[in-house]
C-alpha cells in the first residue's frame, strides 16, 4: 500500500535525520516500528504525512509512494484527501482551548459534509469517556481522555491508514491496554495502521510486524512474535535481555555495527 | 460632571472603533503570532477603494460599501499570499519583519495612486445626532461607533459560530495539528488576513469620515498599539475593552489635560495608559501568561 524507498530527510539543510530509510506498510496491517530516542521515528511519520516543510525539514533522496504513485512533496491536506491517510502527532494532539465537540468537529472540516453529527456518535461509542466531558474544553481532560480524543478526531477524517505517533506516551498500563485495544479494534474495522512506539512489547503484541529503527534507517524487521523473541530487541528495547548485562562499552560496539545492517 | 460624562461618551463611540482595529490584529496575532505593524496603511488603503466605488464611481452607499470591503479582502488575501505565506513556518518574528517592509511598500503605492493630497470624505449618513439637555453627541462619531461594534460582533458570530470559524481557531490554537487533522492552514491564514483587512476598511471608512482621508491617515494605525496591549495580544474581548479604554483615555485627555497648556497630549495619554497596565499586567488585562519554553 505504501511503500518508502531509500528516503533522506535533513532539517534546515545540515540536520540529517533520516538516511536511506526504506520500509512497506501492507494494507491491513499493523506495522509497528520501534526506535530509540531520536532516531527520527517522528520524522518519519511527518515526511509520510507531507508535514516535514512545517519543520523546515526536507526530502533530499528517495521516494515515498502510495501504490504506483508518488506522494513525496504533496501537500498534508492534499494526501488526507487524495490517500485518506492521517496522522496523529505525539504528544496528544488536541485542541485544549475547544470543548471536545468542537475538536471532533474541526477534525471533520476537510470532508465537509452532513454526517458529521453521526460520525460523532461513532466516534463516541469507540471512546465512551468522552461523551462524560463531552461539552468542556478538552484542555481539562486527563492524559487519557485526550489520547482518546485524539484518535477519535483522526476518525473524523474517514481514514484508511492511521499514522500513530507513540499514542501511550503517558498513559497508565490499564488505559494503554484499553488504547491497544481499540487500535485493533479499529484495525479490524479495516484502518491500516502504522503504530510508532516506545512500549515496544505492548505494541509487537497487537502488530502483525515491526522495524527497528536506528540513527534513520532501519537496522532490524520482521514479524511482530519474532521480533519480541528476538535477543538484541529483548536487550535494548524491552528491558529483558536473557544473556548478562553487556557492558555500556560492548553496546556501543554492537550498536555501530548494527548501522551499517 | 456633565463635562465629563460628555467626554466619556465621546470616548467611548472612537473607542469601539479602537476596538475594531484591535480586533483586526488579535486575529492575526491569535493565528500566526504575528503583529501586523502595516494595519495604518490596510486602513487608507480600503478607505481609497470604498472612496473610488462611491465618490468617483458614483455606486450608491449599498452597493459600494460591501464591494469596497470585499475588494479590500481580496487586497489582504492577495497581499498574504505574496508576503506571509512563504513565511509559514518560518518564525513569527520574520513575519512581522514582513508587515514592517509592507507598511512601507503600501504606502509608496497608495501614495503613488492617490497622491499626498486630502480627499474630502463625507457619506451623508442620516443624521442621528443626540442632543438631550446638555448633552451633545454627534451623529458621525456615533454611526461610526455602532458600524464599528456591528462589525466585531459578525466577526465574534463567524468565529463562534460558523465551522470556518472554528477552523480558524483551531488553527489559532496550533497550525502544525490543525494541519494533521486535514486543516488547510495555508488556506486558514489567508481568510484570517482577508477578513481582517475588510475590517480594517470598515473602521477606515468609518475614520475618514470624521473629516478628510489622506495617505497621512495611516498614523491612526498606530493606535491599535496601545489598544492590543493593553487588552492582551491575545484576547478579543481584551481589544473590546481597550478600545474603549484608550477612547475614553484619549478623550478625557483632551478636554482636561490639554486645556492646561499640555497642547497634543490626547495623542500620547493612551500610551501612558499602556504603561500603567503592563507595569501591573504585563500580558495585559486579558492576555492569556505563557510560559516560553526555548
Ligand atoms: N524541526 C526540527 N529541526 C531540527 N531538528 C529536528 C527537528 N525535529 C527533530 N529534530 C531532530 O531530529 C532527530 C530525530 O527526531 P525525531 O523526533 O524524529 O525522533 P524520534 O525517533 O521521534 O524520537 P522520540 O522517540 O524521542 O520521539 C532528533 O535528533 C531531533 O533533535
Ligand atoms: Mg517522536
Amino acid at each position: 500500500m505504501l511503500s518508502i524507498n531509500n528516503l533522506r530527510v535533513v532539517y534546515h539543510d545540515v540536520i540529517s535525520v533520516l538516511n536511506g530509510i526504506s520500509l512497506e506498510v501492507k494494507e491491513g496491517e499493523i506495522l509497528v516500528i520501534i526506535g530509540a530516542n531520536g532516531a527520527g521515528k517522528t520524522t518519519l511519520l511527518r515526511t509520510i504525512a507531507g508535514m516535514i516543510h512545517f519543520y523546515n525539514g526536507d526530502i533530499i533522496d528517495g521516494d515515498i509512494k502510495m501504490g504506483d504513485v508518488s506522494i513525496k512533496g504533496l501537500d498534508s491536506s492534499d494526501i488526507m484527501k487524495r490517500y485518506s491517510l492521517t496522522y496523529v502527532m505525539e504528544d496528544r494532539p488536541i485542541f485544549e482551548y475547544l470543548t471536545i465537540e468542537e475538536n471532533l468537529k474541526a477534525a471533520s472540516y476537510s470532508r465537509w459534509d452532513n454526517k458529521v453529527k453521526d460520525d460523532i456518535e461513532m466516534v463516541l461509542d469507540y471512546f465512551p469517556g468522552l461523551k462524560r466531558t463531552f461539552n468542556r474544553r478538552a484542555g481539562y481532560a486527563s492524559g487519557g481522555e485526550q489520547q482518546m480524543l485524539a484518535i477519535g478526531m483522526a476518525l473524523m477524517t474517514k481514514p484508511r491508514m492511521l499514522l500513530l505517533d507513540e499514542p501511550s506516551l503517558g498513559l497508565a498500563p490499564l488505559i494503554t491496554r484499553e488504547l491497544f485495544q481499540i487500535i485493533q479494534k479499529l484495525n479490524r474495522s479495516g484502518i491500516t495502521v502504522v503504530l510508532v512506539e516506545q512500549n515496544a512489547f505492548a505494541a509487537l503484541n497487537i502488530g502483525n510486524r515491526g522495524y527497528v529503527v536506528e540513527m534513520g534507517r532501519v537496522v532490524l524487521d520482521g514479524e511482530g512474535q519474532e521480533l519480541l523473541k528476538n535477543e538484541d530487541v529483548r536487550e535494548f528495547y524491552l528491558g529483558a535481555g536473557e544473556t548478562t548485562r553487556k557492558s555500556f562499552k560492548d553496546a556501543k560496539r554492537y550498536k555501530r555495527r548494527k548501522r551499517w545492517l | 460632571m456633565i463635562d465629563f460624562l460628555q467626554a466619556v461618551g465621546d470616548g467611548i463611540f472612537i473607542g469601539l472603533v479602537y476596538a475594531l482595529l484591535g480586533l483586526c490584529i488579535v486575529i492575526i496575532f491569535k493565528a500566526s503570532e504575528t503583529f501586523n505593524f502595516a494595519i495604518g496603511e490596510f486602513l487608507v488603503f480600503g478607505a481609497f477603494l470604498f472612496y473610488v466605488l462611491f465618490f468617483d464611481l458614483g455606486f450608491p452607499i449599498v452597493v459600494a460599501f460591501p464591494v469596497g470591503l470585499a475588494a479590500a479582502a481580496a487586497v489582504g488575501g492577495i497581499i498574504e499570499w505574496f508576503s506571509i505565506r512563504p513565511l509559514l513556518g518560518r518564525s513569527p518574528l520574520s513575519m512581522t519583519m514582513v508587515t514592517l517592509g509592507l507598511a512601507m511598500v503600501m504606502r509608496a503605492v497608495i501614495q503613488f495612486i492617490w497622491g499626498s493630497h486630502s480627499y474630502s470624505f463625507f457619506l451623508e449618513l442620516p443624521d442621528i445626532t443626540v442632543e438631550k439637555g446638555e448633552f451633545l453627541f454627534i451623529s458621525d462619531p456615533i454611526w461610526a461607533g455602532m458600524l464599528s461594534i456591528v462589525t466585531f460582533i459578525v466577526i465574534l458570530l463567524f468565529l463562534f459560530r460558523t465551522r470556518w470559524g472554528l477552523a480558524i481557531r483551531a488553527v489559532s490554537e496550533d497550525q502544525a495539528k490543525a494541519m494533521a487533522f486535514g486543516i488547510n492552514a495555508r488556506f486558514i491564514l489567508l481568510i484570517i488576513w482577508a477578513i481582517s483587512a475588510a475590517c480594517i476598511a470598515v473602521a477606515g471608512i468609518m475614520i475618514s469620515n470624521f473629516g478628510a482621508l489622506s495617505v497621512t491617515s495611516v498614523s491612526v494605525g498606530l493606535r491599535s498599539i496601545p489598544v492590543v496591549l493593553i487588552g492582551g495580544m491575545d484576547s478579543i474581548i481584551g481589544a473590546l475593552v481597550a478600545g474603549i479604554i484608550v477612547g475614553v483615555t484619549e478623550s478625557l485627555a483632551g478636554a482636561y489635560i490639554e486645556p492646561l497648556g499640555l497642547v497634543g497630549f490626547k495623542e500620547v495619554a493612551p500610551y501612558f495608559m499602556m504603561l500603567i497596565v503592563l507595569f501591573i499586567r504585563p500580558y495585559g488585562l486579558f492576555g492569556t501568561v505563557r510560559i516560553e519554553r526555548v
